[in-house]
């Protein structure tokens, strides 16, 4: 804020730890290295952070740039507080395996949704087919 | 050392093909300098860190320093391979001499030749390594150590480096699984890690905090001020405007408000004022506007021109001469509409300029000339008759548009014109209800008339009310009927009445006012008493504001009965008194 008053701006920001969620469904966390005026991000040390319910697992990344269109928002993770989480940190593997079941489920419940409203001559546009906005 | 240094130079040069232009020897040889601790601590490493098996130093050029350097090896490596998950006791031991300043300078060289910061140049390596170790390890088939040691800068910062101790470890990692492309010498530290983890105690991660806040961020200051400037040269760039007022309406509004707010507490005698910071916006010139394109009012871009490669007909894009003869009500209508355009134009300009400018006395004579205008326009002044000048006022009052027109002006006027207009209105106040059934918006005229009302002089408002209850020829109802059952009709009505009983009351000595108008006066009262009361309850219209002293002043002039169905009449308006 003392550079630009009135505004937001990534200066601040800098060198401090991140939690950055993208626009394809990612959380990353990491050092906010290196910004730019469309927001591309330089993250160092980052990790994927993928959630399953309470538990969570962390993938090691290295270095990211990221494109600042994809990013949706960004905050400021607090060190001291980080660790109170009620959250349970577990392996990737077992990360991967909870969140590759919780996709199973859900596409079959999808599959059913989409099923019944077949049956009854109703259909819902994918996401996947609508425009991103 | 030789065959090091040209093993080094031939990284030195992938680096350069990489990311480089600089193409100085001084470079390479500073450069290599600058390696050295790398070199001479890497040959001293754990052997485990290493795929190929340890070799010797090769060339141990400064025995001395590599003495130092391996002390502080053999102490740094432990507590390092315990607090590194992923591993990178190189590239921190590199670090922590240059802090102590062995090859700082030397080091600081190179950077500064290669155009980075230090830690730049161990970013620089270090991605290096991760995207191309194979490359690497192809170039330099001699010597082993270059490549264990770009080999030992490992791609992977540790993730885990800053928020755990060195004998915590609350990252669980297991070996990674194929979807996570890892370095082979990455995951064999983790593998270690892991095993060496599994014994080792658990420690609380509220000391990490702490922690954190004691060792200084290697990689901190990756972007230097000038970038960070230039950022923000850019950002303010985009905020450049010729008229801040009109681009950045909101910040300017906030800030204002925000400006007032201080200024009034500081009034109220809170002394220590907090400056809250101002963004001061580049306000630039408007830049001299030419049009490098001919254009034609009213065609649809580029005018086609003939030429002797394009003979082609140019487009015929002036309008048809003015069409102030056609009688066609269409036309009449988009008349109307245009001229509201003109002056809802004219007027939002006065605005502006009166809330931007100071009450200087040139700029108040150059507003009042363009009220004036705008007065005159609206009147269509240049008829002589008076019908005429009446009938350009309600047709504009007909539109919704010119509603909203003739509400703001009505606050900017002076009292004389103000006062005609409002004139005009009430006598034609039937004519205006009966236009208006489809907007509704008559109730936007009520607040600024209310205001004029209040300057009204007794003789005016007797016009006024006489203009309501002349019987209209051809029609045997009196238009105070129709204003009775219309809202906005029956409050203006009431706001009248009103203004007329604290005028007669407030001059208490009647010779202020003659007897005629006094009679008149009664007269008025009492005819509007029985037309309200002889009116159905039903059709009564809900004022907007019943003021508190009209039932008063009806008791005075009429009798008991009257005053009693209308007491029953106005106690049905439930909306609060005035």
């Amino acid at each position: 804020m003392n550079y630009m008053p009135g505004t937001a701006s990534l200066i601040e920001d800098i060198d401090k730890k991140h939690l950055v969620l993208l626009r394809d469904g990612r959380t990353l966390i990491g050092y906010l290295r290196s910004i730019d005026q469309f927001a591309n991000l330089v993250l160092h040390q980052t990790v994927e952070r993928i959630h399953v319910g309470k538990k969570y697992g962390d993938i090691p990344r290295g270095i990211f740039v990221v494109r600042g269109e994809n990013v949706v928002l960004l905050g400021e993770i607090d060190l001291e507080k980080e660790s109170d989480t009620p959250l349970q940190q577990v392996s990737i593997e077992e990360i991967l395996e909870e969140q590759r079941v919780e996709q199973q489920t859900k596409q079959e419940a999808e599959k059913l949704k989409v099923q019944a409203l077949k049956e009854r001559g109703l259909s819902i546009p994918r996401a996947d087919t609508l425009d991103e906005y | 050392m030789a065959g090091c240094g040209q093993a080094l130079t031939d990284s030195q040069a992938v680096l350069k093909d990489y990311f480089l232009e600089n193409e100085s020897l001084l470079v390479e040889e500073t450069a290599v300098e600058a390696v050295d601790p790398f070199d001479k601590m890497d040959c001293n490493t754990d052997s485990n860190l290493m795929e190929e098996g340890p070799g010797k130093p090769v060339g141990l050029q400064i025995p001395e320093k590599a003495s130092r350097t391996q002390e502080e090896e053999g102490t740094e490596e432990e507590e390092e391979e315990e607090e590194n998950d992923l591993g990178d006791p190189a590239v921190l031991s590199a670090i922590h001499t240059a802090q102590r300043g062995l090859k700082s300078s030397s080091k600081l060289k190179a950077s500064n030749m290669l155009g980075m910061s230090p830690v730049s140049l161990h970013f620089l390596c270090q991605t290096m390594d991760y995207f191309s170790p194979i490359s690497f390890r192809s170039t330099l088939p001699s010597a082993s150590s270059p490549a264990r040691h770009f080999g030992l800068q490992l791609s992977s910062p540790d993730p885990s480096l800053f928020y755990t101790l060195p004998t915590s470890r609350p990252l669980r990692l297991s070996l990674p699984s194929h979807r996570t492309q890892l370095h082979p010498q990455h995951q064999r530290i983790l593998q270690k890690q892991q095993q060496e983890q599994r014994c080792g105690p658990k420690h609380q991660s509220s000391r990490v905090g702490k922690l954190w806040s004691q060792k200084p961020d290697p990689y901190a200051g990756l972007m230097n001020q000038r970038e960070k400037d230039w950022v923000i040269k850019v950002q303010m760039v985009q905020l450049q405007s010729e008229n801040p007022q009109l681009d950045d309406y909101y910040y300017q509004e906030y800030y204002q408000r925000l400006e007032r707010k201080q200024a009034d507490e500081e009034l109220l005698g809170r002394r220590n004022r907090l400056e809250s910071p101002k963004l001061v916006t580049p306000y630039i010139q408007k830049a001299e506007d030419y049009e490098s394109v001919v254009r034609i009012e009213g065609s649809l871009g580029q005018v086609a021109v003939s030429t002797c490669f394009s003979p082609r007909r140019a487009i015929d894009a002036v309008p048809h001469g003015s069409q102030e003869q056609d009688t066609a009500i269409y036309n009449q209508k988009l008349q109307v509409l245009y001229r509201i355009e003109k002056m809802f134009l004219q007027l939002l300009k006065l605005e502006e300029n009166q809330k931007g400018k100071l009450a200087k006395s040139y700029f108040y004579e150059l507003q009042s000339k363009q009220l004036e205008k705008i007065y005159q326009a609206l009147k269509t002044g240049d008829e002589d008759n008076s019908e005429e000048a009446a009938n350009g006022l309600l047709q504009v009052l007909s539109v919704r548009k010119g509603k909203v027109l003739v509400a703001r002006l009505l606050l900017l006027l002076p009292r004389d014109q103000a006062v005609h207009l409002v004139l005009s209105i009430t006598s034609h106040l039937p004519f205006l209800i009966r236009r208006d059934t489809a907007d509704q918006a008559l109730h936007m005229l009520f607040k600024p008339m209310g205001k004029c009302i209040n300057l009204l002089a007794f003789g005016e408002l007797l016009q006024g009310l006489q203009g309501l209850m002349v019987l209209q020829p051809g029609s045997q109802e009196r238009p105070i009927t129709v204003v009775l059952q219309n809202q906005f009709g029956i409050s203006l009505l009431y706001s009248l009445l009103s203004h007329g009983e604290q005028l007669v009351s407030l001059n208490c000595s009647l010779k202020q006012h003659s007897s005629n108008d006094l009679a008149t006066w009664t007269d008025m009262v009492v005819l509007i008493a029985w037309e309200i009361s002889h009116m159905a309850t039903a059709s009564l219209a809900e004022p907007l504001i019943v003021p508190s002293n009209l039932l008063s002043l009806f008791c005075r002039y009429v009798d008991k009965q009257i005053v009693q169905q209308l007491e029953a009449r106005m106690d049905y308006t439930p909306m609060a008194t005035s």
